[in-house]
């Protein structure tokens, strides 16, 4: 009863594909495999990987959290008015920020649960909510000039590397061996792959994905720490559109939509995929906007493609 | 207390909406016995089990295992009373290999706090119940999406047992088995009844019963028709009870046209 799996190989698809577009962009531009640009692609998707690792929480455990994005404007407004306005500690602000993005997963997580709503329209009406908070705090306005101590995130080195380098390797390893090596991450499998099983397994499905949700947030709220740092100014538009990155690269990297599967490596291949056609095109000449269309169509492209999987799986379990 | 009986519900009632899927059941399992649970569809023969597992809360009536009242809130006060269920849609994970699914929810743990998953004793653990059950998987890391209807029977049987389970119920384990497949799950359960397990087995195939149950209880319309010895009876009385319930001639006797069980 042993047959070809396909999935096993799917699972590194999304790495081929990345190796495959630095080869061609670096035939089509001279600039494209230069240090310089590499190092610039690594640091500006530092935090779009982290964002993407939060997100990958909810989606594996079979959930989806459209709100990242205004969660990050929401956290990036807080914190930053607490520095340049309160004139808090950076570590207070810090601190402050951190929690608040776990408390907006949090309430996510519980709505999802409680009032059992389907998770794309519950985190969108959050998402708006979200919004308005935050345009409401800042009034719009743009806040700069942040202490020396919070831009050490972005500017000093550990090991040799960019200390956001650094804490992106880092999130993206502890995720893996959470993922793989405990029972937490198995639990999270469990709950993606079949809910009901899980709780009859006695997993208490209900607080495991209130955790997810949560545990998202506060992920989205690092990342946050680092968008914000590397741009040295706040506004309540800084966030937005995150959430549709690290959705594509999920979905690119192998999460399914219906949960369940997914692994780290892929996901940061899927960032990355997507920053690649980006800065290609750009390198091209095609200039900012012609990337959107190309993004919307990857996401297409890797949705539709999901679904095939899927039901070409459908088809073979009917057969057996 | 001491009883005769390892599990006892006593007046089981429950109610889905406007369906009163069981009005005042009572069953008595012995230990050590196959007991087969029959009835016609929406009888209400998951929904007791369930209830027995956890996965249902009753909404009146008493449950006893081995003598002692219990409250079954979730199928893990079931489990820690050495009641496993395999669930009739299998409740099975595609997305996970074979060990996993038998120890999903039970896991070993291992490193600090117990927060890491011991997945040596876990392959190790699968390999020995897959060699026990004389199941044909030849890996405990196979996914179990792509298996036969026959092996993920099996693994759900191991998930059930895997911990030193008392009381088994299997929910139409046989129901989507070709005759060879369900040939062996029969086998097996044979086998683990003289381990000393007290099953209970739902099941529309009335010959299998016959072939290793010890007793039958029938259910129709949510109620207990009767508790039958297999030695005694027929193929015939098992399916007219099932059909006519207990009361053929009273007042309840419903009209049912003859159905064939296979
Ligand atoms: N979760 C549920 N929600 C609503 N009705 C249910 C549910 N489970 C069972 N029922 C109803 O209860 C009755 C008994 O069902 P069930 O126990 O599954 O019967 P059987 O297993 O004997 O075929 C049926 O009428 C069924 O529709
Ligand atoms: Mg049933």
């Amino acid at each position: 009863m042993l047959r070809f799996d396909p999935s096993g190989l799917r699972k590194y698809t999304v790495i081929f594909v990345l190796l495959a577009l630095v080869g061609l962009f670096s035939l089509t531009s001279p600039y494209f495999l230069t240090t310089r640009n590499i190092t610039n692609i690594i640091s500006q998707n530092t935090y779009f990987v982290i964002v993407a690792v939060g997100l990958s929480f909810v989606m594996i455990g079979g959930g989806i959290d459209l709100s990242v994005g205004y969660q990050m404007s929401l956290v990036s407004v807080v914190t930053a008015m607490l520095m340049v306005i309160y004139e808090q500690p950076v570590w207070l602000a810090i601190i402050a920020g951190l929690v608040l993005g776990t408390l907006l997963g949090l309430i996510n997580g519980i709505i999802v649960t409680r009032i059992r709503i389907f998770p794309l329209i519950a985190t969108l009406a959050t998402s708006v909510i979200f919004q308005g908070i935050s345009y409401m705090i800042s009034q719009a306005k743009t806040y700069r000039n942040y202490p020396e101590a919070f831009l050490f995130i972005t500017k000093s080195k550990v090991l040799g590397l960019p200390f956001d380098v650094f804490l992106t390797l880092l999130i993206v390893v502890l995720a893996s061996f959470v993922y793989y090596q405990t029972i937490f991450g198995l639990r999270v499998m469990a709950l993606g792959g079949n809910e009901e099983a899980s709780r009859l397994a006695g997993i208490n499905t209900r607080r495991l994905r209130v955790a997810l949700y949560a545990i998202c947030g506060f992920v989205v709220a690092i990342g946050t720490m680092v968008m914000i740092s590397k741009s040295n100014t706040t506004h309540s538009s800084f966030g937005p559109g995150t959430e549709f990155i690290a959705l594509t690269a999920a979905i690119v990297g192998g999460i399914s939509f219906m949960g369940g599967e997914g692994n780290v490596p892929a996901l940061v291949a899927g960032v990355f995929v997507l920053a690649v056609v980006g800065n290609g095109m750009q390198l091209a000449g095609w200039g900012i906007y012609p990337q959107y269309i190309v993004r919307g169509a990857i996401l297409l492209g890797a949705v539709a493609f999901d679904e095939y999987q899927k039901n070409a799986r459908r088809s073979r379990l009917a057969k057996s | 207390m001491k009883s005769d009986y390892v599990v006892e519900m006593r007046g089981i009632g429950k109610r889905f909406g406007g369906i009163h899927a069981l009005k005042g059941v009572d069953l008595e399992l012995r230990p050590g016995e196959i007991m087969g649970i029959v009835g016609d569809n929406g009888a209400g023969k998951s929904t007791l089990m369930k209830i027995l597992s956890g996965a249902y809360l009753a909404d009146e009536g008493e449950i006893y295992v081995e003598g002692r009242k219990v409250h079954l809130h979730n199928p893990q006060d079931a489990y820690n009373l050495g009641i496993g269920m395999i669930y009739q849609d299998l409740a099975l994970f595609n997305n996970l290999d074979v060990a996993r699914n038998i120890f999903v929810g039970r896991e070993y743990s291992r490193g600090p706090l117990g927060l890491m998953l011991d997945k040596k004793s876990m392959y190790k653990k699968a390999e020995e119940l897959i060699q026990e059950l004389r199941v044909d998987i030849k890996s405990p890391r196979l996914n179990v999406a792509r298996m036969s209807g026959g092996q993920r029977q099996m693994v759900a049987c191991a998930r059930a047992i895997a911990f030193q389970s008392k009381i088994l119920i299997m929910d139409e384990p046989t129901a989507a088995l070709g005759v060879t497949e369900a040939g062996k799950l029969l086998s097996l359960i044979r086998n683990l009844k003289e381990r000393g397990l007290s099953i209970l087995l739902i099941t529309q195939r009335i010959p299998d019963i016959l072939a290793i149950a010890d007793r039958v209880f029938v259910l129709k319309g949510g109620q207990r028709q009767a508790v039958l010895d297999v030695s005694q009876v027929t193929l015939d009385d098992v399916v007219t009870m099932i059909v006519r319930g207990k009361d053929p001639n009273g007042i309840n006797a419903p009209s049912v046209e003859f159905q064939s069980f296979g």
